[in-house]
């Protein structure tokens, strides 16, 4: 049996090739039904996402998987084999199980540690087994990607750390918080990101959005979004004191919070921490006030130093990941080469059977009939000395199975007791 | 002091009890409970304090403030009154986490002037002092406890100012739930260490008979507890947090080993023939 990964990612394609190869989930069965009535093909799995379009086949021993791949797809997407060269990665045997956990780990991955991928994989495996396409070694070594995916995001931090701005504002607030459940949110101005970021605060557990613009509509537009309450302008700093988290994105050319008010705040607020996010440019407040205790003032480039540090901590995480992966497949190897000695040892115990049945037939021509008790020690004997012949290749088939030079022991086992390939 | 008088005091210590329970129901679960009570408790254990102190002068003829006793008494008084009428004047609930306490400990010092009969078993006396040793014990525990909590509530503020995350930002809790640790653990070390310097006082009073108030080692523990109670005032009442905190926490600590190395040799008299 051969395996093969073959496909394009973002790393090896652009968006222009990769678009070219795609297959939407409508014609996913037809394309998966396809591949899997090609000569040869055992079992298939496509897997589409915008960031890579991945094949992985299992053939029998004597066809070619990639010639199948090739034709598959230029009868498919209309594709010359030869213009994709450049962009297409192929992965066999040992390589295509490392590269199988690697995807699913989200360690080849854009952004490594995002969780999407492996939802991804299950999705194709699902439409896999939907069409009948996968239904045996394959299935098997899927099941066994997704236990390696799950272990190393419950080993490892890897999926840990928020990379992008509004996420990494939400995973400030629990640092500073805690639990966000029964904190209030004010939003002052109008801004994409500072809506995003009131949004992940709010599914976060944040009790009450305020937002509060220059323009009355807008805020109670905004507002009405988050289930929140509108603020007059002129208000807001009034009901500071009240608020926890603060995101500013007004358009305001000059600071509006000032250090002397926020200390007014935080000694309103008994000391009780207050985060300030100002995404603003220019910036809403000065930027001083992060010198007060208890306040926590996090401008947009502070942000993004947050989003590269937990993207160096991601690199880490993933090195650790990397040596699981390594360990996974080495196991996973190891398992496949038991799997592969099996034959050897059922023809072995069928081999020496056969000896032992046709010996004592001929020993009961020869000197039978004999009596039951005599049959039951005939058998008894008999059996005993195949097991202990048979002990040793056994144990060394089952021991040498995983190792470099396993090969060479099954090959003197299969000559000793003259057993056929 | 005159027998009616102390009589007095205690029933005014009795009451005063109560602001102390109200004051560790606030602490402990962040409610207030008890405060109507309590202070009702309060206002009527002045009036019997006021009668224990004008008793005293009647029988001894003077103004009671010639020896330690009194002169707390008079004091703790004098602080019940100013209490009550800046409760009247500006409605200021939170200072009674404060005050309750100081209050009954106070009276409750005073009344331990006169000397209490004397140990009806060893076994008694044994067993209040080894509640007492048990209590503080579980107090600097907790204390101990509050210190790292604050150390470690510093690092991650720390890190979380600088803006630019390191290994502890990832690894330390968030500040949120190291504050409430905190809050918690040093509201329970005030209690128990409360009921301990309770226990130790009437125990010395018996033990000693009236000479234990002028041990340096009781002045040290008085401080020691005064020092706590200031701690827990600022921070349920002003929200003392961060570095102001645990600086005060970290003291409170030394002082308590010092309070502790004075008292090192109470264990040897556990078991007194």
């Amino acid at each position: 049996m051969k395996l093969l990964i073959t496909g394009v990612s973002h790393k090896t394609a652009p968006v222009e090739v990769r678009e070219c190869l795609a297959f939407g989930e409508e014609s996913l069965p037809a394309a998966l039904a396809d591949l899997k009535s090609r000569d040869g093909v055992s079992e298939a799995v496509i897997l589409s996402t915008c960031n890579r379009v991945e094949i992985t086949i299992t053939t029998e021993d004597r066809s070619d998987p990639q010639a199948i791949v090739e034709a598959f797809l230029a009868e498919q997407k209309a594709v010359n084999p030869g213009e994709l060269e450049a962009h297409v990665y192929r992965h066999e045997g040992k390589n295509a199980i490392h590269h199988l956990f690697r995807v699913a780990a989200s360690l080849d991955s854009m952004v490594v540690g995002e969780p999407q991928i492996l939802g991804q994989l299950k999705a194709a495996y699902a439409a896999a087994k939907d069409c009948g396409a996968v239904c045996g070694w394959l299935e098997s070594l899927m099941t066994r990607t997704f236990s390696v995916a799950k272990r190393v995001r419950s080993e490892t931090g890897i999926g840990q750390m928020a990379v992008s701005i509004s996420y990494a504002a939400v995973e400030l607030a629990r640092k500073i918080f805690g639990s966000l459940s029964n904190r209030t949110v004010m939003i002052v101005g109008a801004g994409k990101m500072s809506e995003l970021a009131a949004r992940h605060l709010r599914r976060s557990g944040a009790s009450h959005v305020f937002v509060t613009n220059r323009t009355a509509e807008r805020a109670a537009e905004m507002a009405r979004l988050f289930q929140g309450t509108p603020v007059e302008y002129s208000r807001f700093t009034a009901m500071l004191p009240e608020v926890d988290i603060l995101i500013t994105s007004s358009g305001a050319p000059h600071y509006i919070l000032h250090k002397d008010e926020m200390q007014r705040v935080i000694q309103a607020r008994r000391n009780k921490p207050m985060f300030l996010i100002d995404i603003a440019v220019p910036r809403n407040i000065e930027p001083t006030v992060n010198q007060i205790d208890n306040i926590f003032l996090y401008d947009i480039d502070d942000l993004q130093e947050v989003v590269n540090a937990n993207l160096r901590e991601r690199a880490k995480e993933a090195d650790h990941a990397e040596t699981m992966v390594a360990e996974e497949v080495d196991r996973m190897m190891a398992r496949l080469k038991v799997a592969e000695v099996t034959p050897v040892i059922v023809g072995l115990q069928e081999q020496l059977e056969q000896i032992r049945a046709a010996e004592l037939e001929k020993t009961r021509r020869r000197y039978g009939p004999f009596t039951p008790e005599q049959e039951q020690a005939m058998e008894a004997l008999t059996r005993g000395i195949i097991n202990k012949v048979a002990h040793g290749p056994i144990s060394q088939l089952r021991n040498h199975a995983a190792d470099p030079d396993g090969a060479h022991v099954v090959a003197a086992i299969r000559k000793a007791f003259h057993l056929q390939d | 002091m005159a027998e009616m008088s102390v009589i007095w005091l205690r029933v005014a210590a009795v009451l005063y009890s109560l602001g102390l329970l109200h004051a560790i129901l606030t602490l402990v679960r962040r409610r207030e409970h008890l405060f109507r009570v309590a202070l009702a408790a309060f206002t009527f254990g002045s009036v019997f304090h006021l009668v224990s102190i004008v008793e005293e002068g009647i029988v001894n003829n003077r103004c009671p403030i010639t020896n330690f006793y009194e002169t707390l008494s008079m004091c703790t008084f004098l602080v019940v009154v100013l209490y009550l009428f800046v409760h009247w004047r500006y409605k200021v609930e939170s200072l009674s986490v404060f005050i309750f306490p100081l209050v009954f400990v106070m009276a409750l010092v005073a009344t331990l002037g006169n000397p209490v009969s004397a140990w009806s078993s060893p076994v008694v006396r044994n067993a209040w002092l080894t509640v007492h040793i048990v209590l503080v014990l579980l107090g600097y525990a907790a204390l101990l406890f509050t210190a790292v909590a604050s150390v470690v509530y510093l690092m991650q503020e720390r890190e979380l100012k600088a803006k630019k995350p390191r290994k502890f930002y990832y690894r330390l809790p968030p500040l949120g739930t190291l504050d409430e640790l905190i809050s918690k653990s040093m509201s329970i070390g005030f209690v128990l260490i409360t009921l301990a310097v309770i226990a130790a006082s009437t125990w010395a009073s018996i033990e000693l008979q009236g000479a234990w108030i002028r041990q340096p080692r009781i002045a040290i523990s008085f401080f020691t507890w005064g020092v706590y109670l200031a701690l827990v005032f600022l921070r349920t009442t002003s929200g003392w947090r961060g570095r102001k905190a645990a600086i005060m926490t970290i003291t409170l600590v030394c002082f308590s080993a010092v309070t502790w190395a004075a008292h090192s040799q109470l264990g040897s008299m556990l078991y007194k023939p």
